[in-house]
């Protein structure tokens, strides 16, 4: 363990030519490592060219990356083991129980790679739309585990564009007790302004975001985007 | 066509042809395993008396022993034997009888010259069909090809040997892959034939017999298997066998180091059978005793190797977060259940593959998003991808690795321990199209992958076998759970600087260690290990059994 810890992770070898379109990043959000691998793997999401098999398996191998950066934002405490060899090894064990919150629809297509890390994690629903009278986002239906109050939430979004609805999830979220730092926000793709509200009004609330973009379109799409995530995820 | 024998079913066959059964000793073949044989203290595998070992096929008994040296080159040559001799002399005969006599042998070729048959023009292919056509002649066979391919398996390469088709009288389209081979033995009329050839031979024999002899066999065989005529058979002798057999290979005989009579010939065959056994043992190295623990033993030019620090290693070690923290704590521990075991393994193989995905070479790529917005990002630049696990321990890996490339091919190699010295021993190799193929492989980018590195011998032996397959060394990227800095890993960079290693974790120490109860003759101590510390143990054992 000494020695482990005491590396310094290594630079990229290869690193992206896009950078991320928001400097300076603020404190709460986390972005992955910008690699060229990390940037091929964009670059086959976002063409509209792309077979609906490919979308799933590329989208999903960010959505792995995402979920394991997400976890790295848990406590851990010290924890001692002897291995099969007899030594002791000085490690740590996960603390504190988690669940995830997923917002309908496009948040359920980052389930299936919330469980392949966290085997039968626990994960509640909400869905959130546009109110035609008012235009602002309305919780039209929420589910959720009985104690999650006591768990660390990781709250499953693909795509940031105005921020509304994910700020409309946290609200709810934090109405069944769960404080502000124990929620943690998965996101493939971010708009700097969407970013910018979100991080404003939940400055304690960690953001992984993979990507952030370059802005909103007039119809309040992600430029240059992937287009209609959870459209491109079932629909097409 | 002379050389197109087929002896074990001409035995088979016994004598429907009375006048011939006189040529009994011939087609019987007698028991050689002597008791000298039987009597070796290792016991590998033997031979079935009864084995009849096919041409043109890599036969492995119990694995081959190092090639290589501890900088990483090849020490030695693969042993290569030329039989010629005239048709229907016996040298298929000499070959099978050879390869049985030699026992346990750790991987042997038998190479038919009839395999390097021209590829023939349609006027050659009508007179071959007509029975016109001289196969007996030199010029028939493509003698550059030939030596080429010989010269490629000495030199311990892959070789993709040509395919002939008695049925169409033609070349196949697709060769055939061989590798790995010990000993090399090339048979045909004109074996001894072509200069190019002679130079590759350690060893060159002449099969001398009767020409009464090889006319009577020849006629036996192509009545019972072919269904001639005698006339026929006798017209095709006169015109192009004898007069080759005349011109061509019998001179050759004078290139010979050793005349073999082509019937009762036990005691030559287990003379050259010893004589092989000794080169061979010379030619085969052992040093990992030395890899394990390198700076407690003096190199072969006396300096004292010293303990090597990480940073001299050049890993690619994948950064130290909490969860990866989490689970090599839950993978060491040794009350970790085995369900946790797998999958805990598995999650930590895809988190690394990803990261070694970052070392694959990329170029720009320029997309439209559904917005019909551009995006110029990046692209995979690698001509060819591939997966390569050392057997058992780097399975450990697969799934990880088909989790992040679904869609390349995924070989194997099988170096298991020689158990009484544990030398790593090559006994299966099963590579992908991309790596068969020398001037594919050249562009092939390969993830190797084994559970940890310890003594590093099985690494070294896959990493060889890359190499020699024309891989080029930058193009490998060595995938591993664990390394030992203390241990085989320092030898192993020396000799492949350019590799590049991913682990996941690097622990100090490697313990040697003798396995109770293991003893056997030759190995006083019982069976010597070496285990990783603090390390978590066989990480196969744990996630197969």
């Amino acid at each position: 363990m000494a020695t482990a810890t005491a590396l310094a992770p290594v630079p990229p070898p290869q690193p992206a030519t896009n950078h991320s379109q928001m400097t300076p990043l603020p404190p709460s959000v986390f972005t992955l490592p910008q690699t060229a691998q990390l940037e091929a793997l964009y670059t086959i999401i976002r063409s509209k060219d792309t077979t609906r098999g490919d979308f799933l398996f590329y989208s999903d191998r960010i959505i792995r990356l995402l979920v394991e950066e997400g976890l790295n934002h848990l406590p851990v405490v010290k924890k001692i083991v002897e291995t099969p060899t007899g030594a002791t090894y000085e490690g740590v064990g996960f603390k504190g129980k988690i669940c995830g919150v997923s917002i309908l629809r496009a948040g359920e297509a980052m389930e299936a790679g919330l469980r392949e890390v966290c085997r039968s994690v626990r994960i509640g629903k909400i869905l959130i739309q546009r109110d035609e009278e008012t235009a602002l986002p309305k919780l039209f239906y929420s589910k959720f585990p009985q104690d999650i109050a006591e768990r660390y939430v990781l709250l499953l979004d693909p795509m940031l564009a105005t921020g509304g609805s994910a700020m409309k999830a946290v609200e709810v979220i934090m109405d069944h007790g769960v404080p502000e730092d124990r929620i943690i926000f998965i996101n493939l793709i971010a708009s700097p302004e969407g970013l910018r509200n979100f991080c404003t009004k939940y400055p304690q609330l960690k953001v992984i975001t993979g990507w952030i973009d370059l802005g909103l379109n007039e119809k309040a799409y992600i430029i240059p985007g992937l287009g209609d995530f959870g459209e491109r995820r079932y629909c097409e | 066509m002379s050389s197109r024998l087929n002896h074990t079913a001409a035995s088979s066959l016994g004598a429907a042809l009375s006048s011939l059964s006189s040529l009994a000793p011939y087609t019987q073949y007698p028991s050689l395993m002597s008791d000298q044989e039987e009597a070796r203290s290792v016991t590998p595998p033997k031979l079935d008396t009864n084995f009849k070992p096919a041409k043109n096929t890599v036969l492995v008994s119990h694995g081959r022993p190092p090639w290589y040296g501890e900088n990483g080159e090849r020490i030695c040559d693969a042993f290569v034997v030329g039989i010629a001799g005239g048709s229907g002399s016996g040298k298929t005969h000499v070959a099978q009888q050879l390869v049985r006599s030699l026992g346990s042998i750790p991987s042997v070729i038998i190479l038919s010259q009839d395999s390097f048959y021209k590829r023939h023009t349609e006027e050659e292919l009508a007179l071959a069909h007509a029975s016109a056509f001289d196969f007996d002649h030199p010029d028939s066979i493509d003698m550059a090809l030939f030596a080429a391919c010989l010269s490629d398996l000495k030199a311990c390469k892959q070789s993709n040997i040509p395919i002939y088709s008695f049925v169409t009288h033609q070349r196949e389209d697709e060769p055939k892959y061989l590798y790995g081979a010990a000993i090399i033995i090339a048979e045909g009329i004109m074996a001894l034939q072509d200069p190019s050839m002679r130079e590759l031979y350690d060893l060159k024999l002449f099969v001398q017999c009767d020409s009464d002899l090889m006319l009577a066999r020849r006629l036996k065989r192509d009545v019972q298997e072919r269904g001639r005529s005698v006339d026929g058979i006798l017209e095709q002798y006169l015109r192009y066998v004898k007069p080759a057999y005349d011109n061509y290979v019998l001179p050759s005989q004078r290139y010979a180091d050793i005349i073999v009579p082509g019937s009762h010939n036990q005691v030559a065959i287990d003379l050259i059978g010893t004589h092989i056994r000794r080169k061979l043992h010379e030619r085969t190295n052992a040093f990992r005793h030395k890899m394990a623990i390198p700076h407690l033993y003096t190199s072969p030019s006396g300096t004292v190797v010293p303990e090597c620090k990480l940073e001299d290693l050049n890993l690619s070690i994948l950064p130290q977060t909490r969860q990866l923290q989490g689970i090599s704590t839950i993978l060491r521990s040794q009350t970790s259940s085995r369900q946790d075991f797998i999958f805990f393994v598995d999650r930590l193989a895809t988190i690394l593959m990803e990261f070694a995905l970052q070392f694959l070479p990329y170029s720009s790529r320029t997309v439209t998003t559904p917005v019909e917005a551009s995006f110029t990002g990046k692209t995979l630049s690698a001509k060819y991808i591939c997966g390569v696990s050392i057997l058992r321990s780097g399975g450990t890996l697969e799934r990880g690795f088909k989790r992040v490339l679904n869609d390349v091919p995924m070989g194997s190699l099988l170096v298991p321990s020689n158990i009484t010295d544990g030398e790593p021993l090559m006994l299966h190799v099963m590579l992908p199209v991309c790596i068969r193929k020398r001037h594919m492989a050249e562009e092939t980018w390969v993830f190797l992958l084994d559970a940890q590195i310890g003594t590093g011998a099985s690494a070294f032996m896959a990493i060889r076998i890359l190499l020699d397959h024309g891989v080029k060394p930058q193009h490998i990227i060595f995938v591993t759970f664990l390394v030992a800095r203390g241990g085989g890993i320092s030898v192993l960079r020396r000799a492949f600087p350019d590799i590049k290693i991913v682990t996941a974790e690097v622990d100090d120490i490697v313990r040697e260690g003798w396995i109770e109860g293991s003893k056997v003759e030759g190995n006083p101590q019982g069976r010597q290990v070496w285990s990783i510390l603090p390390g978590l143990g066989q990480i196969a054992d744990r996630y197969y059994l």
